[in-house]
């Protein structure tokens, strides 16, 4: 397949959430930090604190999106199994790490989600969203390539083991359903691009909706946010939906504007990160939200257009993407707007927070490079196989563009 | 492919779901939620006004004697706090100032989540405390007023209650112009409560401090004043004095004394409250043979004597059945002038005078006790407020036409029994009975200083009446009150005059021999033309008898040319006295 030019609409798309969330962070990181250092009693956070380490998050991420664009994206699948155990290996370094108490593990709100310290930080649950995707591509678009997607052994053992031992990291261990949310998509959304008989997919949906119930009803922490959002709970997540309302209602139509946000004042918990959503409500009103619900939806259709015209494995891997991002933003901005309990998730792109903001940047840089490879005259097509088949049979013979279905081939029979 | 299709579906749907949830949030609920939010946001504060100070002055100059400073109350919560902690921050706290026994009292009974364990902490020690305070115990900012004087003039001065209201004298009488107008700030605030300047909302009306309101009262005199009263009531062992010392040509008071005395500072520790009350204003009293002038004074601007008309002195003398005798009656016997009369402070002089106000030799008519009535009440402002700024009684004085106007009352007004006023009274209507008859309304307020420290000195106001005695009769009573003390061995290049006032004591609604209420007023100047300064001074004690003669008298005695040297009153030379 000839590679050809990039969808630079996912770039600019990037770019600009990137850049309304720096925006956000100059407009309120300031109130931030005065809220923190008056509850810490000292001046711990300068005024352009989360400005700043935003803006080298941002630079950070850029970074980790080109190389995802640059980078041939044939390694990233050469080296699929090797990424998950890396992400893998990080988030049982991480529960080690917390079982033994150890300072390196840093604990926030009953959960121990990242490695390092206070500073500088790294969430090895963000590696694995990318790392499964990366993974359940290259394992699903193999087990189709030999007929094998309903084989026990040689694709569900493996399937649900990656992703039950990923959710035993995040959701039991570290107790983070957001994260758990995000990676239930990626899961369910690849095995439902990836071809699989509907009566699996269902099957599989059925599974985890009874896992989800199973541990929402064992964790008091969770049930907590249910009973919250039944309107029953007197704590600190029903004043923080409350808050979060009242920052978005306060907004109406325009928006209160830039620094006249009072809500960022202490108000609303959370307000540079999961609730920036709530922030963007109020400081800039429905018009602002709706552009950027738009946004979003428009980067997700980029995403979702490709699929049809990619070949099994791009196909799967942009339909884990997409399912990351899409669950990310659903499941946040449904929280702050009351309409699904909270569950501790970021806004992709604009929230603060380096780790998740620089691997979603990754996956998107990925996303970019997979989008030079989309069959161009295939409206017709209905089937990514059946395309993958014809682009097969007029393989160009320069090695820059060797990411062909014969390569592929070749690597799979070395096995 | 029909599953991206189905992808595109899920996320067209959920995005449509989150822009109505969206369009019903911001659009259709807005309102309610901009409400919700300014009850949430807007806090409402007090900005308190600073109380007013209050000086006195030196001279011509304002000093400050009450002012005010910032102290702290330090409360715990013994449930969570260390005991050792505790005891720690408490050894910063001067032990006079803790209100627990012990720290161990603080632990005795832990349900008490508040108790105040130190009040009146000063800064430094405040200071010190915070530094190391535990959690669980803090300190709470109040403001406090201290009186530099000490108990100087504590009568006039009254003091601040806990409440921060002003109690009695100054602080209780001009509370309002003290105490200011507190301010409001209406205003978002952070979580924390913090003012934010966001929003169009926001209200701040400044508070309007007190005024600093500059006495008429003067440091040095007052001082003086109570030196010189308290010493003689030390040495005479008399448990009650009052004092004033009053300017009769403007009706400004110079200095206030009523004693026993109190801290204001420390308001609290006082065996009676009666120690509040300022006597010279508040106290009505009987002011016995002081009023003698005010009768002679009324019979001669009548035209209906002199002081050197002449009547039959029998030592005493009858009216209506009831018999009325002179203070001694072997006095003075025989024929005898009014200036006589007056001298030897007689009973059935001023008796006399009554009768011959009312154009008799020999009887008290009704025109006469009407005319008396009129000049006391109506002329000299007795038994009527006289419109000093502070608390005052009013007293009673019988009318002429009242059913209980009888001859005999009348006749014990003259000398000054039966009727019930106000040392301030006497002195304001005095005055104008010596100073050519303006009547001046007695004020203690000199002036204000602004925040800058400027002084301000009120306008002097014109007498409220002129011609309560004509100028004529005006020196003539001043020409017999100065007669009074002939034999006093006053210096000749000064003038003074004056009259001692004693009345008995009234116990179950008769008069006693065993408890006298005794007085002074007494008048110093260079010349006879015109008198600079007013004393009054009264002594007495619950059973017993006192003298204004050889026990009050004195007190004038030791401040006529105290009073004449802090003036700065040049000797008469020329004339000389009378």
């Amino acid at each position: 397949m000839r590679k050809h030019k990039a969808d630079y609409f996912i770039v600019l798309t990037t770019l600009a959430l990137m850049a309304a969330g720096l925006v956000m962070m100059f407009m309120i990181g300031p109130q931030r930090a005065n809220f923190l250092n008056s509850a810490l009693g000292y001046e711990k956070y300068s005024e352009n604190f989360f400005f700043s380490r935003q803006l080298i998050s941002v630079g950070v991420s850029i970074v980790a999106f080109i190389v995802a664009a640059k980078l041939p994206i044939k390694i990233l699948h050469k080296y699929a199994k090797w990424i998950l155990f890396l992400a893998l290996g990080l988030n049982a370094l991480l529960a080690i790490l917390a079982a033994i108490n150890s300072p390196l593990a840093v604990c926030q709100l009953g959960g121990c989600r990242w490695i390092g310290t206070a500073g500088v930080s790294f969430q090895p649950a963000e590696l694995l969203k990318v790392a499964l995707v990366i993974y359940l591509a290259d394992l699903m678009a193999r087990r189709k390539e030999e007929g094998k997607l309903e084989s026990f052994a040689d694709f569900w053992w493996p399937y649900i083991l990656v992703c039950g031992a990923s959710l035993f990291f995040v959701v039991v261990l570290q107790k983070d359903l957001g994260t758990g949310v995000a990676l239930v998509a990626i899961m369910l959304a690849t095995l439902f691009i990836s071809g699989v008989p509907l009566r699996y997919f269902a099957a599989a949906v059925g599974v985890v909706l009874a896992a989800g119930i199973m541990s929402i009803v064992i964790s008091p922490h969770r049930m907590e946010r249910l009973s919250t959002f039944n309107g029953a709970g007197d704590s600190d997540s029903s004043y923080h939906i409350d808050n979060a309302l009242l920052a978005i209602g306060t907004g109406g139509l325009l928006g209160v504007g830039v620094g006249n946000s009072v809500q960022a004042t202490g108000y609303l918990p959370e307000s540079v990160n999961d609730s920036i959503f709530a922030m963007i409500g109020e400081a800039f009103g429905f018009l602002g939200t709706t552009i950027l619900m738009l946004a979003f939806m428009f980067l997700l259709m980029r995403l979702l257009k490709m699929i049809p015209l990619l070949d099994t494995e791009k196909g799967i891997m942009v339909a884990g993407i997409f399912a990351w991002i899409f669950a990310q933003v659903i499941v946040n901005v449904a929280a702050m707007t009351g309409l699904v309990p909270l569950t501790g998730i970021t806004l992709p792109l604009l929230s603060y927070g380096g780790t998740s903001m620089m691997f979603v940047a990754f996956a998107l840089g990925s996303a970019l490079q997979i989008s030079s490879f989309t069959a161009r005259r295939s409206a017709s097509s209905e089937d990514a196989l059946l395309t993958r088949r014809t682009f097969s049979t007029s393989r160009s013979g320069a090695p820059s563009s060797s990411h062909s279905i014969h390569a592929e081939k070749l690597r799979g029979g070395e096995r | 492919m029909k599953r991206v299709k189905f992808l595109r579906l899920c996320l067209v749907l959920a995005v449509a779901v989150v822009l109505a949830r969206l369009f019903q949030i911001q659009i259709l609920e807005h309102e309610s939620y901009v409400a919700k939010a300014a009850a949430e946001h807007t806090s409402l504060y007090d900005i308190v006004a600073k109380r007013g100070e209050i000086y006195m002055l030196d001279g011509d100059e304002p000093v400050p004697v009450v002012l005010n400073t910032t102290v702290w109350t330090v409360v715990v919560d013994p449930q969570v706090v260390d005991r050792e902690a505790v005891a720690e921050a408490m050894a910063k706290i001067d032990k006079a100032r803790w209100t627990v026994e012990s720290v161990d009292e603080i632990f005795e009974d832990l349900s008490r989540r508040y108790l105040i364990v130190a009040k009146n902490v000063p800064r430094s020690e405040y200071l010190a405390f915070s530094e190391i305070a535990p959690a669980g115990m803090y300190a709470q900012s109040s403001n406090q007023r201290v009186y530099a004087e000490g108990d100087l003039a504590a009568s006039t001065l009254g003091f601040v209650n806990a409440d921060g209201v002003g109690q009695y004298g100054v602080e209780g009488a001009l509370d309002e112009e003290l105490a200011g107008k507190n301010g409001v700030l209406k205003t978002i605030t952070d979580v924390n409560k913090v003012a934010l300047s966001i929003g169009d909302d926001n209200v701040r009306i400044p508070a309007e401090d007190g005024k600093n309101i500059v006495l008429t009262i003067d440091r040095n005199i007052q001082k003086k004043v109570e030196e010189v009263l308290r010493q003689h009531m030390n040495d005479l062992g008399i448990s009650n004095g009052s004092a004033m010392v009053y300017d009769p040509n403007s009706g400004k008071v110079k200095a206030m004394v009523s004693f026993p005395s109190y801290s204001p500072a420390d308001y609290g520790n006082v065996e009676d409250a009666s120690v509040y009350v300022n006597d010279v204003l508040e106290t009505p009293y009987e002011p016995g043979s002081i009023c003698k002038g005010f009768t002679m004074a009324a019979a001669i601007n009548e035209g209906k004597m002199t002081p050197e008309t002449t009547y039959v002195n029998e030592g005493s003398t009858t009216v209506d059945n009831w018999q009325i005798d002179n203070a001694d009656v072997t006095k003075q016997l025989g024929t005898i002038t009014m200036r006589t009369a007056l001298q030897w402070s007689l009973n059935t002089g001023s008796v006399q005078a009554l009768r011959l106000l009312g154009g008799s030799v020999d009887s008290i008519t009704q025109a006469g006790k009407e005319l008396l009535y009129d000049y006391y009440y109506n002329h000299f402002g007795l038994g009527q407020a006289t419109g000093i700024e502070l608390y005052e009684n009013v007293g009673t004085v019988v009318p002429a036409d009242s059913e209980y106007a009888y001859n005999s009352t009348y006749a014990n007004m003259t000398f000054g029994q039966g009727l019930d006023v106000t040392m301030i009274q006497v002195a304001a209507g005095w005055s104008s009975l010596i100073n050519g008859g303006n009547y001046y309304r007695p004020t203690v307020i000199a002036g204000y200083v602004d925040k800058n420290g400027k002084y301000t000195a009120v306008a002097e106001e014109e007498p409220v009446r002129t011609g309560t005695v004509s100028p004529e009769t005006s020196a003539t009573m001043r020409g017999m009150l100065h007669d009074t003390r002939w034999w006093m061995g006053d210096p000749a290049e000064y003038y003074f005059g004056g009259k001692t006032g004693t009345a008995q004591a009234i116990r179950d609604g008769a008069y006693v021999m065993d408890e006298f209420v005794s007085g002074y007023i007494g008048f110093g100047g260079a010349s006879q033309d015109r008198p600079e300064y007013v004393i009054i001074i009264k002594m007495w004690e619950k059973g017993r008898t006192t003298s204004s003669e050889e026990e009050v008298r004195p007190v004038f005695e030791d401040l006529k040319m105290w009073m004449i040297d802090y003036m700065r009153i040049k000797p008469n030379t020329t004339g000389g006295a009378e």
